[in-house]
């Protein structure tokens, strides 16, 4: 279909303007599609201290790049060999803010993965999640500036999601309770109602929750119930 | 009251069209996928560039097949083969990492796409599996459209449900059958399996002004 832009000549200076905006917001939400896929490429393949372009932000003040670097300097597997992450990303939900700087943005995820720590023979685990994140322009890019995997379910695959949960594998192993306090803070349970978290981000998002590094957005369905 | 510069206006209608360019994209793309999950070979055949001679299809460890004689043999012999009863093939497209060209001429684009299939057995009932891949493909712009330039399918699980990704791998490799004879070496194929490693291929396209050539869906360089 070719785009009429008759009319195009007559816009002032501020429709114009917002015309502008408009489209910006459009690619900034193409862009941070393009960003979280990179993203999740990454993730799977594990190949800690290769040399990468850079996706997170580190210049943002609510950055710690030196802790970002040394939690990617620590090996949690002996051989990448049967390892692989793959949490593809579904029904994204992207708001831009108006200036076009910064925006929220949840995606679920129905996922596969081997795992081998010791070597040993891989277990194949399926993992339903989230990406919840904030995205920032740093270096006139589009950068994660915080938001990364939240786990709903990781169950052996022969095991299914009611029977078994896999903890995050970490270097020393986390007890339940670390785990249930990390990824898995709003994990599956079979003796829980559910946990509305995160919740994709509203229209009005940047308007409630202005700052980018507050992270409440996503909590919203967990505050207690006003009394009337 | 100043006008608004003709830079701006360029650089708006460019981004528009860009916009536009990646909405279609992902609209061909579910067309043919829909198609290839339905068995419609000629819908399928309809996204490919087909008056380009260097028109190709590589699919998984099956080889290279170049040309418009070579996509349309191919693709009539496999998708549109007869479809036997119970035969099913259920990919679905996600994580879309797409990038239009700056001169708007060609584009090139990612997806994964986790899968379901069935495959008919004699005496029993067909097998259910599970096929996941990926797929790169560049696309060129023809006579208004988009179209498939170049695509290349990676497998990367084909087990079956029952056993899963771990246990079973008998399939994630082509049968030691004679290669078809219009197929040229495949340039990659690891699926996963036991004793694979994964290595971020397909890569992610990255912003470009004007295509060169598809080296970029090996590109093991991560760091540009």
């Amino acid at each position: 279909m070719d785009l009429d832009f008759t009319g195009i000549d007559d816009l002032g200076e501020e429709e114009f303007a917002a015309l502008e905006n408009t489209v910006a917001k459009l690619t900034a939400v193409w862009e941070i599609r393009n960003l979280r896929g990179q993203a999740a490429i990454w993730h799977d393949d594990q190949h800690i201290g290769q040399k990468r372009r850079e996706l997170q932000a580190m210049k943002h003040p609510s950055v710690n790049p030196d802790a970002i670097r040394e939690f990617r300097a620590k090996a949690v597997v002996d051989s990448l060999e049967g390892n692989m992450l793959l949490h593809p990303l579904n029904m994204p939900v992207i708001v831009v803010n108006d200036a076009c700087t910064k925006a929220r943005a949840v995606w679920w995820s129905m996922g596969i993965e081997g795992l081998s720590k010791f070597r040993e023979r891989p277990m194949a685990i399926v993992s339903l999640g989230m990406v919840p994140g904030t995205h920032i322009r740093e270096d006139g890019e589009w950068r994660i500036l915080n938001g990364a995997w939240q786990r709903t379910t990781k169950n052996e695959y022969h095991a299914d999601w009611v029977h078994d949960m896999q903890p995050t594998n970490t270097r020393p192993p986390l007890t339940p309770e670390q785990d249930r306090n990390f990824l898995g803070k709003y994990a599956y349970r079979p003796d829980e109602v559910r946990k509305a978290s995160p919740e994709p981000p509203a229209d009005d998002t940047w308007e409630k929750f202005p700052d980018e590094a507050d992270m409440s957005w996503l909590y919203v369905n967990l505050e207690a119930p006003k009394a009337k | 009251m100043p006008s608004v510069s003709e830079e701006r206006k360029t650089n708006l209608v460019s981004a528009v069209r860009r916009l536009q360019a990646y909405e279609e994209i992902q609209n061909n793309m579910g067309r043919l996928i829909a198609a290839f999950n339905f068995r419609q070979a000629d819908k399928v055949l309809g996204h490919f560039a087909l008056g380009r001679p260097d028109v190709w299809l590589e699919f998984a460890d099956e080889g290279v097949f170049e040309g418009p004689d070579a996509v349309r043999q191919i693709v009539m012999e496999t998708v549109g083969a007869p479809v036997k009863p119970g035969e099913m093939l259920d990919l679905q497209l996600n994580t879309p990492i797409i990038e239009v060209a700056r001169d708007l001429q060609a584009a090139k684009g990612v997806w994964w796409a986790p899968g379901g299939g069935a495959i008919p057995q004699d005496d029993a009932p067909p097998k259910a599996i599970w096929y996941f891949g990926m797929v790169a493909v560049d696309f060129i712009f023809l006579d208004g459209a988009w179209k498939v330039w170049h695509m290349h399918w990676f497998r990367f699980i084909k087990c079956s449900y029952e056993k899963g990704w771990v246990e079973d791998t008998s399939m994630i490799n082509r049968l030691n059958v004679p290669v078809h004879p219009l197929a040229k070496p495949t340039t990659y194929h690891n699926p996963y399996s036991p004793l694979s490693i994964r290595d971020g291929i397909p890569a992610a396209p990255r912003p470009y002004d004007t295509w060169a050539d598809s080296g970029w869906m090996l590109e093991r360089d991560k760091s540009r």
